[in-house]
């Protein structure tokens, strides 16, 4: 499998090159229970899904990518 | 005369020759015996779509006797039956049929239990495949990546034309074919043609053609892993055109799977390409002119064609000193061990005509897998894989088309098939028609389960031959149109050996500090360590040891993360994401550093050093450099933060000088202030050492004075030279691995991962005083305070041991298992074993009185060696 993903640095590169950071999440949470659900929850469902990828072996960037998880098609 | 070696008797070669067509040749028919039934089966399709013809080949089972090149002195054995291929014993299966009923594996030896073991072991043996070479490292092949604008699978016609059209756009253009373009072609215009084709193209140098290179599956991308006689290339192309045409489709009938029956374009290409005879005399069934011109191919090699059966419409296309058989049926196929004659209903009525030939050309059965497994828009087929049965124009023309990107070309639907009374379906596994039908009684009602349930489409062909009968045989007793559709294609779509998909994993790049040979020549067992090669020790880890406990040592710790973090906002990157407090850290001071993740778990540890001018230096373990610098390049980017992370990993060496002695030959080397006042612990400070500036920064890990000194990699060499040299003085030599591991144990100190897991919290680890909760917000914090709430179960102890204690063991009370030692060794300064391990709480409290694989021991305080510390200090 590979999947293209588009760094905002270096352009399409093959997914080897990325590290993947997991679904986007929000920083905090207002309540303990929803701190709760933020930290250790995923949502895991078919469809686009917002995520965190870093350019590990390329310029070394972290950005946000739409991946649809059902087609690995990448992009907004 | 080149010969191969085949079962022990030489077997000579012509120009050209494929191990198949030597073989025969020389008078081989059986090739190899079917899975379960054991039947003889010869050369059928000389395409490498069938499993007739699977050969070891130098040791490599399961290689398709009809495509591999024969090469001069190669070794051949068949690989299936006992004793033997040719005399095989095991063919009594094939009367036995009722004793292995279609999904028998479900059925035969279910009761008593224990049966089954047994009864594995010879099913297994009796199957009819190759046995894998053992003892033998399988061979590996390098992985390569290459990106090209077009990737056009197959050297047909549509191919060929494909790469031509695609090349003229002035696009990179690369073209893998399983064989040599044109070689696998039966004679006549078709492979002149392509044989032009692919010269002209030589002369394209952006066109690059890849013979002997097969494509084994189109994965999400599309990324396509094409297997080459010596790499493995994982293409990244832009587009990819499909162009694997078809094989003829397979037909069913009783007796169609005897050695004799072929595959026109089989017998054709055996006869044409390789002028070997496939027998004396043939009957020909052909619903195509291509079938039509094999009646000379046959002809010219020396068979004499008895009757060719073909439709009305091509009755006056066949010469006439053959008689023609119009709309005639091919009933069975007669013979014990080979084909001797074949029975047809004709208009006159049923005939039989004795012959050791028969060959069928009735239709065409696209080679899809490829262009099936890959919903990617940028895939799309070509020639006789989207047009069955199409002409030499149409592909070159569909070709063409595809090659510059037009319109894609609608799948034309290929001839349904029809099956007889009987005969094998699929000749993988043999599956017969009577053994679809049984299935299909017992409730395996459409094409996936069939699949599933009697494996047919699952074997070495994937479905090449056998795909659309499945599909077809359903879909005419199916209900719902869903049960009838072709079973999903996934990849691979050709046979693929272990080693072709390991190709590219074994290559690891060993890491090496700039010091890997001045340890190598200094006697130093060096082995991986995570992705490093370090020193273990230099022959003498407990000499090593006292070195650092009484005199004078260094250590290569070049490998630990280093980080500059500089900028706007440097403090406010550290303090927002580390537990560890940094607002009140003056430059020339450090601290010990947590690195936690957003559950609160330990991810790694290492030394915050504050700098002049706001900005900070931080250590990681080796192990965790990477993922720190991921960690706080992600939170800068979250949260806004203006701030560089510079990994100087790579480019600085570190070596810690350690020991009672250390300032003394610092001293010896230096003329900065090294005094305790000067650089306290813990603290660092800019010095210069042996003409080398290095960050001299005070650490415990070891227990003793020590100074880590963090330079440029390019005087690694010097500094470490230097040192030696005026450490011999005081005996100085080098520790490792090995003595690191006891001296940091004697002090309490955990490695992570081996005595921590991955959810640890720093309370579990007795890491607490590392966590500043009075601070404001850090990675982990909402997580740490939950967990605060809740009992603790579990904790990091440290453990004297009353005897020699062992690693790993678990740790009871009574008969009770409370834990686990991590780590462990008897302490030469302290004269008793020490080490740590995981206690969980028993009702509540956490025992001390324990026994470790008989040993008894004790949870006591840590650090074990100089508790008060006052050594580091010094």
């Amino acid at each position: 499998m590979t999947i293209k993903i588009a760094c905002p640095t270096c352009g399409p590169r093959p997914y080897t090159e990325f590290s993947f950071g997991g679904e986007l999440r929000d920083l905090d949470a207002p309540t303990p229970h929803e701190d709760f659900v933020r930290v250790y929850l995923r949502e895991n469902a078919p469809g686009p899904q917002d995520e965190r990828w870093y350019h590990a072996f390329g310029c070394r960037r972290w950005f946000q990518v739409t991946r649809d998880t059902v087609t690995n098609r990448t992009g907004a | 005369m080149a010969t191969i070696d085949f079962e022990g008797k030489r077997v000579p070669l012509r120009d050209g020759d494929t191990v198949g067509s030597a073989l025969y040749r020389a008078g081989v028919r059986t090739f190899t015996r079917s899975l379960k039934h054991h039947r003889r089966r010869g050369l059928y399709c000389m395409t490498g779509d069938c499993p007739n013809c699977l050969v070891t080949v130098d040791g490599q089972p399961g290689c398709r006797a009809c495509t591999t090149p024969a090469r001069e002195g190669a070794t051949v054995r068949r690989e299936s039956g006992w004793p033997s291929t040719e005399r095989d014993v095991l063919k009594i299966t094939d009367h036995l049929h009722r004793f292995m009923p279609v999904g028998f594996y479900y059925k035969v030896f279910v009761r008593p239990r224990w049966a089954w073991e047994f009864a594995e072991k010879i099913i297994r043996r009796a199957t009819g495949i190759g046995a894998l070479p053992m003892g033998q490292a399988p061979r590996m092949k390098p992985s390569r990546h290459v990106h090209t604008d077009v990737l056009v699978v197959g050297g047909g016609a549509a191919g060929l034309a494909a790469a031509k059209a695609a090349g003229g756009t002035g696009a990179r253009v690369l073209l893998c074919d399983e064989g040599v373009p044109g070689a696998a072609i039966a004679p006549g215009a078709a492979r002149d043609r392509v044989v032009a084709l692919a010269r002209e193209l030589d002369a394209v140098s952006n066109v690059t053609v890849l013979a002997g290179h097969t494509a084994v599956g189109v994965y999400d991308g599309p990324l396509v892993p094409v297997v080459g006689p010596d790499e493995l290339l994982q293409i990244d192309p832009g587009r990819v055109i499909v162009a694997t045409g078809a094989v003829e489709t397979h037909a069913v009938f009783p007796g169609n799977d005897l050695p004799g029956v072929w595959l026109g374009r089989g017998a054709a290409r055996l006869a044409g390409v390789h002028g070997v005879a496939p027998g004396d005399r043939a009957v020909v069934v052909a619903d195509s002119v291509e079938g039509i011109l094999h009646l000379g191919t046959l002809k010219a090699a020396g068979v004499t064609v008895l009757a060719a059966v073909v439709p009305e419409a091509l009755a006056e296309a066949v010469p006439t000193d053959i008689e023609v058989l119009r709309g005639a049926k091919v009933l069975a196929a007669e013979g014990r061990s080979h084909l001797t004659a074949v029975r047809l209903s004709t208009q006159q009525g049923e005939r039989t005509i004795e012959c050791d030939v028969l060959t069928l050309s009735v239709g065409s059965a696209p080679r899809d897998g490829l262009l099936r497994m890959s919903g990617d828009v940028s895939v799309c087929g070509a020639g006789e894989v989207v047009l069955p049965g199409c002409s030499l124009e149409e592909a070159e023309a569909s070709g063409a088309a595809a090659g510059v990107g037009a319109g894609e070309e609608t799948p034309r639907e290929p001839d349904p098939v029809a099956m007889g009374v009987d005969g094998y379906v699929c000749l993988c596994a043999d599956v017969s028609v009577h053994d679809l039908e049984a299935a299909w009684a017992e409730g395996w009602q459409s094409s996936e389960i069939l699949k599933r349930y009697t494996t047919a489409t699952m074997g070495p062909c994937q479905g090449a031959m056998c795909g659309r009968h499945l599909a077809a045989f359903a879909a005419a007793g199916a209900a719902s149109s869903g049960a009838g559709a072709r079973t999903t294609a996934r990849p691979p779509a050709r046979t693929v050996r272990l080693g072709d998909i390991a190709g590219g994993v074994n290559e690891v790049i060993p890491k090496h500090t700039a010091l890997h040979d001045t340890h190598g020549a200094a006697g130093a067992r060096l082995d991986w360590s995570g992705s490093w090669i370090r020193p273990y020790h230099y022959g003498d880890w407990r000499g090593e040891y006292r070195a650092v406990r009484e005199r004078v040592s260094l250590m290569d710790v070049s490998t630990l993360g280093k980080f500059l973090i500089a900028g706007r906002d440097a403090t406010a990157l550290v303090d927002r994401v580390f537990p560890t407090r940094v607002t009140d850290l003056t430059p020339g001071r450090s601290r010990y550093l947590l690195a936690l993740d957003e559950a609160g778990y330990v991810m790694d540890d290492g030394l915050i050093c504050a700098l002049p001018d706001g900005r900070y230096y931080l250590t990681s373990t080796s192990g965790g450099a990477d993922r720190m610098e991921a960690g706080l390049r992600n939170w800068a980017d979250r949260f806004g933060i203006r701030a560089h992370v510079m990994n100087q990993t790579a480019m600085l060496g570190a070596i810690n000088v350690a020991g009672p002695h250390a300032r003394d030959l610092l001293a010896e080397l230096s003329d900065d202030d090294l005094s305790a006042g000067a650089i306290r612990y813990p603290g660092h400070a800019e010095v210069t050492i042996a003409g080398v500036p290095c960050r001299a920064v005070r650490v415990g890990f070891v227990g003793e004075l020590s100074f880590e000194l963090h330079h440029p990699r390019s005087c690694s060499v010097a500094l470490w030279t230097a040192l030696i040299e005026a450490g011999a003085e005081w005996d100085i030599r080098p520790h490792g691995l090995d003595a690191l591991d006891l001296l940091r144990m004697e002090k309490g100190h955990l490695y992570l991962a081996q005595d921590t897991l991955p959810d640890d919290y720093p309370d579990k680890l007795g890491l607490g005083w590392a966590v500043a909760m009075d601070k404001g917000d850090f990675i982990g914090r909402s997580s740490l305070e939950r967990m605060a709430a809740l009992p603790s179960e579990r904790k990091l102890v440290g453990l004297r041991f009353d005897a020699e204690p062992q690693r790993g063991v678990p740790l009871m009370t009574g008969d009770r298992i409370v834990g686990r030692v991590t780590s462990c060794g008897h302490s030469p300064s302290l004269g008793y074993g020490v080490g740590l391990g995981w206690l969980r709480s028993v009702d509540g409290e956490f025992p001390s009185a324990l026994t470790a694989n008989g040993v008894g021991c004790r949870v006591v305080p840590t650090p074990f060696y100089d508790p008060e510390g006052a050594r580091l200090r010094a």
